[in-house]
């Protein structure tokens, strides 16, 4: 260890509570400077991933809100809106369509339960394309009377696949097929029923609140939404990439909020090194005046001060990140429960570059905060020091 | 080795100036072991600052080998201190984590010249300390915490070594070791001014000086 490194830790350890409390509040801010980082990479990296493993590559829905649309992709919001039937008929018609599939979300009273059940109709055959990543526990519905189950409600139920969900009024059994493993998304709190089923449940027969389209060659997507917008009144297109800017545009001013306030703490933590370090400074201006009359240079001086302040800084950023790392679960699951649309898989991956640029930024800032009490301790006159 | 002509130094304090040094000529030679006495506020801690560079006079010159260093930029002064000069406090001023070993090579980090340990242990065995290199100054008494600081003073290898009533914290039988310390250094050809408010070890000096109202008021 170079000398003036081992004075500057001897230094810190002197008062050794004093800098472990400097230090955790660095540590602390950091943390969660790195965990907010962290966080919005994994976020638009799982979007982005979520929606490529859609296939689809557009949405029709009635005329409305663009947020509110995204929100029905993701997660199924409930828009008390239809598509008219023709719309289907349309697309079947418009040339260089793939696919088209109708989805019905809505929310039914489920009068043996005395509550309302959140019901999800789709096509069955699709469901590789809407929800890729879901693992299914028994098998993807064959029948019209057969059902899968979100975990939450299936657990909350204690239902298995071959049980019985409910009875519709007209006497029909509808019987679990299959329950989707847990998501973390509102995913798990729906019931998926066959859109035929779905539309006889909410007795809108031909009904779909979107229809989910994807095109055989992407590159004329633009052309065929053109002309579905002007053969069809009252519908919206919404495609994939704007689904995915209205998410990140509802997740970004979150997270510009969130970093204003991590900054805030950072610049407090700042603070407290410096303070922490000047008073260590005051205290020892006698053994400041001793290192002048021995041989220090004013520069020796504070060369000894700023690197007191980089170690405090530096041993707090990765201190700080450390416990980031380790706590990047749990910070993963209150993300998850606050968050209106959250993509599954991991949102926090240690980035080794985002760590090394988050300790990089808490050294500057130390270094900057070290000057003032490092200028203030090489400016110590050594005779009044001395003097006492 | 060190001449001081005329020497006047005047600071503030508070609303009043002080005459701490109203023109002092002296001249210490080599190998001198000169005792510096007087009552408190007679000026003496100034006179030894201004002899090691640490202050400026407001008036007067002061030659050092010849050279005068009235004067000189900080950079000069902060080199004179580090090749010629060592200072010993009457409150030691050791820096308590360190041990016994990096208190006495402290000025070689400021020097940029390397610790050499065969030295250092040389330098403690000097002052009696070589058992207690890896010792910190809470583990020691005064008296070794003085030795300490002497080693210090000496790790440069300064031509002068300007002590500050280092014995001052001490009871007579330390007092005793540590004027014993210097006076061999002495004789072994360092020069050495030592401040000091026991007349039986300024007695014994080579030389006394007796510093009133800021001017030399007596000598032998």
């Amino acid at each position: 260890m170079s000398g003036y490194l081992k004075l500057a830790v001897k230094n810190l350890l002197r008062h050794s509570t004093r800098s472990a409390l400097t230090m955790l509040g660095i540590a602390a801010s950091v943390g969660v400077l790195f965990s907010v980082l962290s966080f919005n990479r994994g976020f638009n990296e799982g979007l982005a991933q979520e929606l490529e493993r859609t296939g689809l590559h557009f949405m029709v829905v009635p005329s409305g809100c663009a947020h509110e649309v995204a929100s029905l992709v993701l997660h199924g919001a409930v828009i008390p809106k239809f598509l008219d039937i023709s719309v289907m008929q349309n697309l079947e018609e418009t040339s260089g369509i793939a696919m088209a599939t109708p989805i019905l979300v809505a929310q039914v009273p489920n009068p043996g339960k005395e509550r309302i059940d959140l019901i999800y109709g789709l096509d069955m055959q699709a469901i590789s394309s809407i929800k890729p990543n879901w693992q299914i526990e028994g098998n993807i519905p064959k029948e019209e009377n057969e059902i899968l189950l979100g975990h939450e409600i299936a657990e909350h139920e204690g239902l298995k696949p071959g049980d019985v969900f409910m009875e519709t009024s007209d006497g029909t059994q509808l019987i679990v097929a299959g329950i989707v493993g847990l998501t973390g998304s509102q995913d798990d709190a729906f019931v998926y029923l066959p859109i035929g089923t779905a539309q006889l449940l909410l007795d809108q027969p031909d009904a779909a609140t979107a229809i989910g389209v994807k095109v055989k060659d992407p590159e004329r997507m633009s052309e065929i939404t053109d002309t579905l917008t002007a053969a069809v009144p009252g519908i919206q297109i919404v495609t994939m990439s704007q689904v995915m800017n209205s998410i990140s545009n509802l997740a970004a001013s979150a997270r510009a909020l969130s970093l204003a306030i991590v900054l805030i703490a950072v610049l407090i933590s700042a603070v407290g090194v410096m303070n922490s370090i000047l008073m260590s400074v005051f205290e020892r201006s006698q053994e400041i005046g001793m290192m002048r009359a021995v041989g220090a240079s004013r520069r020796d001086i504070f060369r000894i001060i700023l690197e007191e302040t980089t170690i405090l800084s530096l041993a707090g950023g990765l201190f700080g990140i450390f416990i980031a790392t380790l706590a990047s679960k749990l910070i993963e699951a209150f993300v998850r429960a606050v968050m209106p649309f959250v993509p599954s898989g991991s949102l926090i991956s240690f980035d080794p570059l985002l760590a090394i640029g988050s300790i990089f930024f808490i050294m500057a800032i130390g270094l900057c905060v070290g000057l003032y009490p490092a200028c203030k301790a090489s400016k110590i006159n050594p005779v009044e020091a001395i003097k006492g | 080795m060190i001449e001081l002509r005329r020497i006047e130094k005047t600071y503030r304090r508070g609303a009043e100036d002080v005459r701490a040094l109203r023109g002092i000529d002296l001249t210490i030679d080599k190998k001198e072991l000169i005792a510096i006495t007087g009552p408190s506020g007679a000026g003496k801690t100034t006179l030894l600052h201004i002899l090691g560079c640490l202050d400026q006079p407001t008036n007067g010159e002061i030659f050092i080998d010849g050279v005068e260093v009235t004067n000189l930029p900080e950079a000069e002064l902060v080199k004179l201190r580090r090749d010629k000069i060592g200072f010993v406090f009457q409150q030691f001023y050791l820096i308590p984590g360190l041990s016994v070993f990096d208190n006495i090579a402290l000025p070689l980090l400021f020097s940029k010249k390397p610790a050499n340990p065969d030295r250092i242990a040389k330098l403690a065995d000097m002052v009696g300390l070589k058992h207690r290199l890896d010792h910190v100054p809470s583990q020691l008494s005064g008296g070794e915490m003085q030795r300490t600081a002497i080693a210090r003073g000496l790790v440069n290898a300064p031509e002068i070594l300007l002590a500050d009533e280092p014995t001052g914290n001490l009871d007579s039988e330390n007092s005793e070791m540590i004027f014993e310390i210097l006076r061999s250094l002495s004789n072994e050809g360092l020069t050495v001014a030592m401040i000091t408010h026991n007349p039986d070890l300024a007695i014994r000096a080579k030389r006394a000086v007796h510093i009133k109202d800021g001017l030399v008021h007596s000598e032998r």
